[in-house]
């Protein structure tokens, strides 16, 4: 009965044991979580700052620059392209044009 | 020790143990979630300054933009009009070439002999007067003296009876003539080359639209 009892008490001690180890191991984690979340928060205050002082910005600007750049060589492809459609006049056309200046030209 | 006194022990280890392992696995699970939640709110706040900061930039960013894409369309504009250019300045060559033809009698459709008339009497009546000097080329030169007699002849009609000196130094033109009074105090430009040049200012909107350039 005494072995028993004796028992009894170690093994109530391994249970708070238990207790003691999941009491810290969330412990443990609610300051992890907390200090992930402080640097995080801690991190996004800092790029504001610099932000509104134009330090930092660097990358985004970087990033704008390259979308406004392939953007710029697209329109200055159109461009080309309607130049090139405005250099293939047809014959018929050109030929109307110059009637019409020489009507112009040309006293009545 | 009796036998039951032993299973009885052997239970409660297994229950205990069971319990100890539940304790610290459902310890687990929570540290795990609290981790995940934080991750989470580190995620958002990361996404949230993100548009902050994009906020903030954004005018800069805009200007950064405008910049280039105004570069780009400025450069476009520019590379469209000298086609435009290129194209009517062609036509307007063309047509100059044009009329070199009809003013050397290459052009058999149209008799210069006619259009220079037209042009006396327009310039003649522009100044208005009696007497009139006429400056053309050397090739108009030559016809003109050849033919002033029969031309005022048939200018009578619109002009008058109206004397008409050919003035020796010829001008350098595709053709058409330039005159003035004898005193010089009005002079009209006639030229072929003058009205073209004119007719150019005039036409050249038309022209465009005629030639789809615009």
């Amino acid at each position: 009965m005494e072995r028993v009892l004796s028992i009894g008490e170690r093994l109530q001690r391994l249970l708070e044991e238990a207790e003691t180890e999941s009491k810290r191991k969330i412990a443990e984690a609610r300051r992890k979580a907390d200090e992930m979340v402080a640097r995080a928060r801690d991190d996004a205050e800092n790029r504001r700052i610099m932000a509104q002082r134009g330090d930092g910005i660097e990358d985004l600007i970087k990033t704008e620059e390259y979308k406004a750049k392939q953007e710029a060589a697209r329109i200055l492809e159109k461009y080309k392209e309607r130049a090139e459609a405005v250099k293939n006049v047809p014959r018929e056309k050109i030929e109307e044009a110059i009637s019409f200046v020489l009507s112009e030209v040309l006293p009545k | 020790m009796s036998s039951p006194s032993i299973e009885l022990e052997a239970q409660l280890i297994e229950r205990t143990v069971a319990k100890r392992n539940e304790t610290l696995l459902s310890a687990e699970e929570t540290a795990k979630k609290i981790l995940q939640a934080a991750e989470r709110e580190r995620e958002r706040i990361k996404a949230e300054s993100e548009k902050q900061i994009l906020s903030i930039v954004s005018s800069e960013l805009r200007a950064v933009r405008d910049r280039i894409i105004g570069k780009a369309n400025l450069e476009g504009r520019r590379t469209l009009m000298s086609a435009r250019e290129e194209v009517l300045s062609a036509l307007y060559d063309e047509a100059m070439f044009r009329l070199e033809a009809i003013a050397e009698g290459r052009d058999t459709k149209i008799r210069y002999g006619e259009v220079l008339k037209k042009l006396l009497i327009e310039a003649i009546s522009a100044i208005g007067g009696e007497e009139f000097i006429v400056s053309v080329n050397k090739r108009d030169y030559a016809f003109l003296k050849e033919n002033l007699a029969d031309i005022k002849e048939e200018m009578k009609e619109y002009v008058g009876d109206v004397i008409i000196r050919l003035d020796a130094k010829t001008i350098d033109a595709i053709g058409g003539v330039i005159i003035r009074n004898p005193e010089e105090t009005k002079i009209y430009y006639n030229t072929l080359d003058a009205r073209l040049l004119k007719a150019r200012r005039k036409t050249e909107s038309e022209v465009a639209k005629i030639l789809g350039v615009i």
